[in-house]
């Protein structure tokens, strides 16, 4: 693969300032990086297979590298004083409407951050719990694998691509589902296998239908044609109905009721590690894919859109079909709180009551995706959006720090049943704080980075003056609560059972909780810069326009005589 | 008359599929998902039409001679091969799973598979 020629901008930030003065044209490596990164950890850790050593170096080295390569990206491309803020890497240097493009800016940087430290905890964890004949088993090439699929997710900038990598890294996590290999968990990675086919054929659908009403797959040039239906002779009408089968099939990723059901099942087959980051990545692309193709592809599509629910007075009206994908993802969302919440207080085990909590904090980022899609004020839409994003955030560093926990303890004591246990905050301290920590966050105390989630959900509410949405963000906390406090009663108070008598408690997985916990307080207490970053990205993500021009310069400069001979 | 008989199989594959997964054998269902699959394919195939040729439309033949010929839509093409190589490894998986579905429980009914808790 070649490097295409850097693009105007970035000849000009190179010429102004020695800051980015790198070799003409590394931006656009950069944005292929992550994905070359993982995809040769992949390989790698699979030719070491009989030497589980150098496997398990290969697939941390790997792990540490991609999380380099997502810092720069950051820094170079987002958050430096004279960055880009967006950049383009065109595969085999085919010009933007026909090659495949990669493109990042600040939501896609956002949401690899997250992948990036959730991935290196869950890497690190995973070398530790996994017994001798897992470690030359296939355990480590999947996981880069599954990391492949979901980094590929977040760069490509071409619908059908978003489809493929949604395989890739379904491929991955299907296997983790059966990875236990008992009679139920065969079961589980079933149904989820049978889902997700069912998914994959309606995503196809809806690609499909998009190409033949828009004739382009290419994200920048369908946010161009639809903006613009006349110019380039298309009818946008179906275009609300196509985007209504994309969109099941993203909440079937994010685990929105009423596609849910599948998660509690998925969840507590996968090991916890994996859990930690099917609720803390795979659901993530999920809620990227919706506001990616809600906000920067469709938002400016000119379509009347019109619903009415006979007999409940319920009617959306608008002229964008982002007037229905606020609809309904208001309606997911707000169900989500509830199953997710009422479903995790009656949960026998831990595992059960995170799946299920994950649910309900889905939700809890929807909601305020789906204020930002009905409102027409440019600021509240931009606050819905920031306020989704440090919300995510919470999410992935809270659950993914709780599930980690279960699969300590349950290395620890061979059980995660809140019946077998109790005691364990006494039996091991760092753990047991570890574990506070991850649970104030779900609840949202300050300092913690669940405060400001909660706080931006909650703000964004107030200005879109919805009472109906404010008394269901209280329910679902006051839910978040009740099972967080069960929980933790159950497991960590009490008198210690004899599981829990008998446990030892590995010191680096504690170590990884430790460092996550730490991750918590930190953004919680220094949220300035986390919150400029989450600004950028949802400015990112409204920003049409730049994204167009970002990807569409390829095209101009390519017609002017560069690119390939 | 060639998009009336596409639309009618289409439809006819996507209710065969859809009676199959309603099935209470594992086998069928994965049967009905392999189905919908290429129903969904042949749906993509059919989105792209054939138009005269430019240099814009099939970049590959730009470069190689003045005479672009009419062609089909190459773009769904490479989709379509794409969706079906995926779908294939998805379908072969399935039914490993399926088989060792059968092996732990001793049936491939699904209402005998017990409680799915």
């Amino acid at each position: 693969m070649t490097t295409t020629l850097t693009t105007a901008t970035d000849l000009s930030t190179i010429a102004t300032t020695p800051l980015t003065a790198m070799p003409i044209g590394s931006e656009s490596q950069l944005v292929i990086a992550p994905m070359l990164i993982v995809l040769l950890a992949a390989v790698g850790s699979l030719l070491l297979g009989r030497r589980p050593w150098g496997r398990i170096g290969v697939s941390v080295a790997g792990g540490v590298a991609y999380a380099i390569a997502v810092a720069a990206i950051d820094w170079y491309i987002i958050l430096a004083p004279d960055a880009p803020g967006i950049a383009t890497y065109q595969v085999g240097d085919w010009p933007a409407p026909f090659g495949i493009t990669l493109v990042v800016d600040g939501l896609s940087a956002f949401m690899l951050t997250m992948v990036a430290i959730l991935g290196i905890a869950s890497l690190v964890f995973s070398t530790r719990v996994l017994p001798e004949i897992d470690r030359r088993s296939y355990y480590f090439p999947l996981f880069h694998f599954l990391a492949l699929g979901v980094t590929g997710a977040f760069l490509t900038g071409d619908l059908f691509n978003l489809f493929v990598w949604f395989e890739v890294m379904l491929m991955a996590s299907y296997i983790f589902v059966a990875y236990y290999g008992g009679p139920q968990h065969t079961r589980a990675a079933f149904w989820y296998v049978a889902l997700n086919l069912l998914a994959s054929a309606i995503f196809l659908l809806g690609v499909g239908g998009i190409y033949a009403t828009t004739g382009t797959l290419n994200m920048a040039e369908l946010a161009r044609r639809v903006a613009d239906p006349a110019a380039y002779g298309i009818d946008p009408g179906p275009i609300v109905g196509l985007l209504a089968m994309l969109l099941s099939v993203f909440a079937i990723k994010a685990g929105l009721v009423p596609f849910q059901f599948w998660i509690p099942t998925a969840y507590r087959s996968a090991p916890p590690q994996i859990a930690a980051l099917l609720a803390g990545a795979t659901k993530k692309v999920g809620i990227y894919a919706i506001i990616r193709l809600s906000f920067t592809v469709f938002a400016d599509a000119q379509v009347a859109v019109s619903l009415d629910v006979p007999g409940t007075g319920i009617a959306v009206a608008g002229d964008s079909p982002l007037a229905f994908v606020g609809a309904a993802l208001f309606v997911m969302a707000a169900a989500s709180i509830l199953v997710g919440g009422i479903g995790a207080v009656g949960r026998s085990s831990m595992e059960g009551v995170l799946a299920y909590s994950s649910i309900g904090q889905v939700g809890f980022i929807a909601i305020p995706v789906a204020i930002a899609a009905t409102t027409a004020n440019p600021t509240l839409r931009h606050v819905g959006i920031v306020a989704a994003l440090v919300y995510a955030l919470n999410h992935t560093l809270a659950k993914g720090l709780l599930f980690l926990a279960v699969g300590t303890v349950r290395s620890a004591t061979g059980t995660s049943r809140l019946a077998d246990l109790g005691g364990l905050a006494g039996r091991s301290p760092p753990l047991a704080i570890a574990f506070f920590v991850g649970s104030l966050a779900l609840v949202g105390i300050p300092p913690l980075s669940g405060f400001f989630g909660k706080f931006l959900v909650f703000d964004a509410a107030a200005r879109a003056e919805s009472t109906t949405v404010l008394v269901l963000l209280l329910v679902g906390s006051l839910l978040t609560i009740a099972y967080v406090t069960r929980t933790w009663n159950r497991s960590f108070w009490g008198v210690r059972t004899g599981p829990v008598e008998t446990a030892s408690v590995d010191a680096v997985q504690v170590g990884v909780l430790v460092v996550l916990a730490a991750a918590i307080v930190a953004v919680g207490a220094g949220f300035e810069p986390v919150y400029e970053f989450a600004d950028a990205a949802a400015t990112a993500a409204l920003d049409s326009e730049g994204y167009q021009e970002a990807v569409g310069e390829f095209v101009h400069e390519d017609e002017a005589g560069g690119g390939h001979e | 008359m060639t998009a009336i008989v596409l639309a009618a199989v289409i439809g006819a594959l996507f209710a065969l599929g859809t009676f199959l997964i309603l099935r209470r054998d594992l086998i069928r269902v994965v049967w009905g998902l392999a189905i919908i699959g290429q129903a969904a394919n042949v749906y993509l195939l059919a989105m792209g039409g054939i138009a005269p040729g430019t240099a814009d439309t099939v970049p590959v033949l730009a470069g190689h001679g003045e005479h672009v010929p009419e062609t089909a839509d190459p773009l769904v093409q490479a989709l379509v091969l794409t969706a079906i190589v995926i779908g294939f490894g998805m379908t072969a998986f399935a039914l490993v799973l399926s088989y060792r579905v059968y092996e732990e429980h001793d049936t491939l009914d699904v209402s005998e598979l017990g409680d799915r808790e």
